[in-house]
Parts: structure tokens; C-alpha cells; sequence
């Protein structure tokens, strides 16, 4: 009987009715917004291609708002995973490499017959024969170079193998000038690392992969000549290259030193092509491949799995036709030219008209030309990133970090190293 | 009143509490402990139960062993620092006479900020380029003393110490205060009468009436020791390496860096089991021991 009600639960009744009637008591403005997620943080590239994407979709869809969720530098894993938990997932998500387990927890609604098409868009590989998101662009890793210190130090040319790259750094530190742009805080630590256990396992197509092949068993880190001599060649690289303290610095610090023309090379993935211009760095910056240890040729890294955007199950009726359309604002030229400006990727819409990368501001002009020149040349390979259910497990570019840590603390024991990387593998398979 | 207005009261008041309580606390905990017999992800919708494979599992995890040696190690020292050390400073700033307040709050305002807060200021102190200590150490000429405090592995978990007793050291002397406070001041005048010196107070007065308090002390840095983890993910993240991974940083980043959210439940289970016996076994311990504070 309602007389009989407990005061405190009539309490907290009331304060959820309140709540409720707060969110559907906004007729038009709550029912009528898409939320997108999008990683802005601080970088000025990425806001203006978000301001402009909204106002494209909102032009084409009048009453309409569409309303971006910054994620920041925040761990998008721990978001999406807080959202789930509250019901709360916005209609358009960031998928990076979480696909698969969006995909399989069922909050990805499929991307409609004729999108790829409709934009030029190359055909990603199917993930248990679905496709879920929109393909923003083409992004490759390599080695972004300062034209002048490695000139200073008579280094001209990419190097051809990992033990050119080395004599290369050893000649720029003769020269007294700092050889890479280093930090060992963070997520960045642990990039080269990946790059060379990527060149080295990863350097021809086999079946099956590698991957396969250490999540079947057959093979493991420890027991790999070729991962051995990674780790070994980990530790020469840290230990004659890595600055002193680098343990204090992160990708911030990365970033101060290789913008500031301190630092000759930086070994990182080419979004740093859209900060060039709001840093107002001023030398030219080359962009090299990822010579291999084992004298494969050099190449970049990149591939082309189902990543970019994706319309979660929370979008349904009207709701969820506009959500498609936000996909499609997505791909207006102007929108796309600035995706592509700001994370200095290769567009993979054909049938848009953007060409590639483009700015005013002449050093960040050169470096996507010379990113476009180099990519042509050398070509890129795909690394562990072969399939959606074939790459490697979430956690371990985390895992790779550690590693890095592990040998600028001191230590050098290879086996204990591996058997680092084992273990936190056979760890995060289990998560699967 | 009557039972029945004063049984309305008491609900009425205790109520709401009791319902957030169960909400937030007692409800995730549960579902916490359900969890911890499946390999849920924190993805799926419906985990899948396992049995006790992820408590087989912890038997041979190296990387708990190892979070469970850094944690006893700084829980040891946790204590001696909020059980003793407190005791120390508390009976030092009982004697202070002269802007007692001003210094009394100096040791306590550190407590009261953030642990993130805390933590930032002593990255900020650390850091090997920018940091305070080095450029100190630097403008005096010192520069072959700078170190990478925070990232050196024989430097760290001092840091880390240093950083948990510089936040909280405050809060511990301050319930030693408070005991030192209520001692009645005949028996220090009859002391005095005595000539007894200040030692000899201490260890025959002060000690002996403070003691439920230092048990409380006891019990609390023990938990504090055990539990720490804000102090990790805002400084060190674990690192170098998994060098200053604690238990709970482990269930940290097992559960949500590593997706493996149900066999982090299950560690936090045998924690929260561990804990309670400790607890149990420490009033255990000190039951019957307790002096009264008068």
C-alpha cells in the first residue's frame, strides 16, 4: 500500500522519476542528437575537422544536432567499457581495435549495402563475415626524420636494414646531436619495439601467421630466433640511444624534442604529420619506412582492417538513419580533406574528391609529400595486423611499454624479457 | 515516544543511507564476487562461468606474487610509519607551544588534498629534466646527484613511501593528538613532581594510555598498505616494468587494461577474504590488552 511506502524509498523514487522525466521531458533537443565519439584532446587539427563534420551533418539535417564526445588522451577501452556498464553508449563510436569485442558483446549495428561503394571505399576484410565501420583512412608508421641535423651528420638516405639505421644514429650522436626522440613513460615507450618485432615476424605473408602460430603453440617468444634477435636488438637500441631520464618523459616530451629540432629521428606513426603545422615546426621533416632485421627491405606499416566509425545498437528509428548520415557528413569533401589534413592519413574514399593530406604551412606541406613519395616507393606491409580475429591481443602494445621499461631500468636478460611478453600474451588471450 | 514513531525515526533517518549503501557498496560487491567464477571480459553481456578456474589460476600467477611482495613490503613500512612514526610526531606536536595551530595544520594539509593531487606534485617533483629536486640540485652545482627519482628501480618505491607518509602521515598523528589530549594533566604534573624526564613520560604515561589508538592506527595502515593503488596509477602506472605493481593496481590492470574482468574479481575476492581475517585476527590479538583511556 502506498501509505505503507518507506519513506526513503519513496525517497529514491522520487529522485528517479525526477531524473527520467528530466531526460524525456526534452521533446526535441534529447531525442533529436546523435553523439560521436572522437579523440580531440589538445590537438587543433582534430577540432576543426569535428566542428566541421557536425555542421555538415547538421546543414543536411536540420533539428538535428550532433553532439561529439571528446574522449581526450583518456583510455577509450575504460570509456566504452563504463558505458556499456550504464547503458550509455553514444550512437557513433571510435572503434580502433576494439571491433571485435563490440562486435561480439552485439552493439554494432552493420554498415548498410553500398556505403563502401557509394564513397570508393575499398572492401576492409569481413569480421565473422560482417562489416561494421566506416574506413576513415590509410595509416602508416614509419620514421619521421629532421632533414637538417640528420644532413648535419651526413645521413641523407633510408636506411636499408636495421644495422644501417644504427651506424645512421651512431654517426648522428658523433656528431653531438641527440639521435631520437625518446620517452619511456608511456604508450609511445613501447613503439619501436613494435615496429621491429613487426618488420621481423610480419615481413612476408605466411599461413599461418605468426600470430596464429603463438596462439596455437607451436611457437612463443622465448623460443623464436627471430624474436630473440628483436629483443636484442631492443636493448642495443635503448641503451646507446635512449636519453638519460627517459624514464621521466612521455609522448609530450617526445614531441618538445623532436618539434623543437632537438632530437634527429622519431620513430613514430604518421598523425604526427597534423601537428606539424599548429607547432609551427619550421625544418622539414622526412618520413622514412621501417628497415627490417633480417634484410627484408624496408617498409611501412599499414593495412586495412575495419576501424574508423560505427553506429551502435543505442541508435534505433529515425535515430538510427541519421546516425548513417553522420557517416555519410563524414565523407563531404571539405570534412574529409580536414580528417585527413589533421591525421595525415591517405584517403581511402576514391570517389571523394581529396587527394591526400594538405597545408599551408610549407614544412608539413613536404612532409606529407614526402610521406606520399616514400609510400610509393617502398610500399607497406600490413605487420600484425592481418585480420580483425588474426592480430595481436589488445593489451600488448601496453605489454610492449613494460618491456621497453623493463631493459631502460637495466635489465638486459633476453629470456626474461620474452618470457615477459608470453606471459602477457597467453594473459590477454584468456580475455577473448 | 512511542516504539513504533521512534522505529519510523530510525528508519526515516537511516534509511536513505542504507539504501545508497546497498546500492553502490554492498550490490556491486556481490555481483564482484559472482563475477569472480567467470571470464567476463567487462565486453559481453553474459559471462560464461568458469568454476575455480581463475582461483587455480592466482596459485600460479608470478605477476601477483610479485605485486603481493611490493605491497607487503610498503604495507610494512606503511605501518611502522603510521603506527610509530605518527605516535613520534603526534607526541612532538602536543608539546609545541607556539603557533600550534599553524603547525599542527601544516602536517594535516597534505592529507586533504587529492591523491591526485599528491601524485602529480611528486611526478612533478621526480622528473628527471624539469623536476624541483633536480633543478635544485643543479642550481647548487650538484648536478652529478640528479637522478630519474621515479624511474630508477632502487630509487622508486622509496619515492613512493615518501610520497604515502608526506599525504597522510598528518591524519595518523592527528588521532594520537586527540588520545594525547584527553590524558589527564594531574598525571603529568605529579611526573613533573617526580622528576621524571620526557622520556620517561612518553614510554610510562603517554605510550600505555594512547594504546586503543595506536590499535586503531595499527589496523588502519594496514588497510591502507594493503589497498594502495591511487597513489600507482597517478605516479608509476606499475612501472618501470611491473616493478610497483600492487594488489591493487594488479586488479587494476588485469580488469580493465587487460579485459580480463573476471578473473581480477576473483583476486579482489581472495583479498577481501585475506583482509577480513587479518582484521579478525588483529582484534583478536589486542583484545583484552586495551588499556582505557580513562
Amino acid at each position: 500500500m502506498l501509505v505503507r511506502l518507506h519513506p526513503s524509498i519513496a525517497l529514491l523514487l522520487l529522485l528517479v522519476l525526477g531524473c527520467n522525466s528530466k531526460s524525456s521531458s526534452a521533446d526535441g533537443p534529447k531525442d533529436k542528437v546523435i553523439q560521436v565519439v572522437r579523440n580531440i584532446g589538445g590537438r587543433a587539427g582534430f577540432q576543426k575537422h569535428a566542428n566541421a563534420w557536425k555542421a555538415a551533418f547538421e546543414r543536411a539535417n536540420p533539428g538535428w544536432r550532433m553532439e561529439i564526445i571528446d574522449l581526450g588522451n583518456s583510455d577509450a577501452s575504460e570509456s566504452y567499457k563504463a558505458k556499456i556498464a550504464s547503458d550509455d553508449l553514444p550512437e557513433i563510436v571510435q572503434t580502433w581495435s576494439f571491433t571485435p569485442l563490440l562486435a561480439d558483446g552485439g552493439y554494432l549495428v552493420p554498415i548498410r549495402d553500398g556505403f563502401y561503394d557509394k564513397y570508393g571505399i575499398t572492401k576492409p576484410a569481413p569480421y565473422k563475415g560482417k562489416w561494421y565501420t566506416s574506413q576513415s583512412g590509410t595509416q602508416i608508421m614509419g620514421i619521421a626524420v629532421n632533414r637538417d641535423l640528420c644532413a648535419k651528420a651526413g645521413v641523407t638516405q633510408p636506411p636499408a636494414t636495421w644495422g644501417e639505421l644504427t651506424a645512421d644514429l651512431d654517426k648522428i650522436k658523433a656528431a653531438g646531436i641527440q639521435p631520437i626522440a625518446y620517452g619511456g613513460k608511456e604508450w609511445s615507450a613501447g613503439q619501436f619495439l613494435g615496429y621491429l618485432l613487426q618488420m621481423s615476424l610480419y615481413s612476408k605473408p605466411e599461413n599461418p601467421s605468426w600470430t596464429k602460430r603463438r596462439d596455437s603453440g607451436a611457437i612463443t617468444f622465448a623460443n623464436d630466433p627471430n624474436a630473440k634477435a628483436c629483443i636484442q636488438a631492443a636493448i642495443d637500441f635503448l641503451t646507446k640511444y635512449a636519453q638519460k631520464g627517459a624514464l621521466s618523459d612521455g609522448y609530450n616530451e617526445e614531441q618538445r624534442d623532436f618539434y623543437g629540432g632537438k632530437a634527429a629521428m622519431w620513430l613514430m606513426g604518421c598523425w604526427i604529420g597534423g601537428d606539424i603545422e599548429p607547432n609551427k615546426v619550421a625544418f622539414n621533416v622526412d618520413y622514412w619506412p621501417i628497415p627490417s632485421l633480417n634484410s627484408g627491405p624496408p617498409k611501412f606499416l599499414a593495412c586495412n582492417l575495419q576501424n574508423g566509425w560505427a553506429v551502435t545498437t543505442k541508435a534505433k528509428g529515425e535515430a538510427l538513419n541519421k546516425s548513417f548520415a553522420v557517416l555519410d557528413a563524414f565523407y563531404q569533401p571539405d570534412v574529409y580533406q580536414l580528417f585527413v589534413n589533421a591525421e595525415a592519413m591517405f584517403p581511402q574514399a576514391s570517389k571523394v574528391a581529396v587527394s591526400g593530406p594538405k597545408s599551408d604551412w610549407k614544412p608539413a606541406q613536404h612532409l606529407y609529400d614526402s610521406m606520399a613519395a616514400n609510400f610509393k616507393k617502398y610500399g607497406g606491409i600490413t605487420g600484425e595486423l592481418i585480420a580483425l580475429d588474426d592480430q595481436w591481443p589488445d593489451s600488448f602494445g601496453g605489454t610492449l611499454t613494460r618491456v621497453a621499461q623493463e631493459i631502460l631500468s637495466g635489465n638486459t636478460d633476453q629470456q626474461k624479457l620474452l618470457q615477459m611478453m608470453d606471459d602477457d600474451w597467453d594473459s590477454a588471450r584468456k580475455a577473448n | 515516544m512511542g516504539r513504533g514513531r521512534a522505529r519510523l525515526a530510525t528508519l526515516i533517518l537511516t534509511g536513505p543511507a542504507a539504501l545508497l549503501y546497498l546500492a553502490f557498496f554492498v550490490a556491486p560487491a556481490l555481483l564482484g564476487f559472482g563475477y569472480a567464477f567467470t571470464n567476463w571480459n567487462g565486453w559481453t553481456k553474459t559471462p560464461s562461468f568458469t568454476g575455480l578456474a581463475n582461483f587455480k589460476e592466482m596459485l600460479h600467477d608470478e605477476r601477483l606474487l610479485a605485486s603481493i611482495v611490493f605491497t607487503l613490503k610498503e604495507t610494512v613500512g606503511v605501518v611502522i610509519a603510521f603506527t610509530f612514526g605518527a605516535l613520534i610526531l603526534g607526541v612532538l606536536l602536543d608539546r609545541v607551544r607556539r603557533l600550534k595551530g599553524l603547525v599542527r595544520a601544516l602536517f594535516f594539509y597534505p592529507y586533504i588534498l587529492s591523491i591526485l593531487i599528491s601524485g602529480l606534485l611528486f611526478q612533478y617533483l621526480a622528473n628527471y629534466r624539469e623536476g624541483a629536486i633536480n633543478v635544485v640540485l643543479r642550481n647548487l652545482g650538484l648536478g652529478s646527484w640528479t637522478q630519474d627519482w621515479m624511474g630508477d628501480p632502487k630509487l622508486v618505491a622509496y619515492f613512493i613511501f615518501a610520497l604515502i607518509v608526506w599525504s597522510s602521515v598528518g591524519f595518523f598523528s592527528t588521532l594520537y593528538l586527540a588520545a594525547l589530549q584527553s590524558i589527564p594533566s594531574e598525571l603529568f604534573e605529579a611526573a613533573e613532581i617526580d622528576g621524571a624526564k620526557a622520556v620517561a613520560v612518553f614510554w610510562h604515561i603517554q605510550a600505555p594510555l594512547v594504546r586503543s589508538t595506536r590499535n586503531l592506527c595499527l589496523m588502519l595502515s594496514v588497510i591502507y598498505g594493503v589497498n594502495l593503488f591511487g597513489q600507482i596509477v597517478v605516479t608509476t602506472q606499475g612501472g618501470p616494468g611491473y616493478r610497483t605493481s600492487t594488489i591493487g593496481y594488479h586488479i587494476y590492470w588485469l580488469g580493465v587494461l587487460n579485459n580480463r574482468q573476471g578473473y581480477a574479481a576473483s583476486i579482489s575476492l581472495a583479498v577481501c577474504i585475506v583482509l577480513a581475517a587479518i582484521a579478525i585476527l588483529q582484534q583478536r590479538l589486542v583484545a583484552g590488552k586495551n588499556v582505557s583511556s580513562l
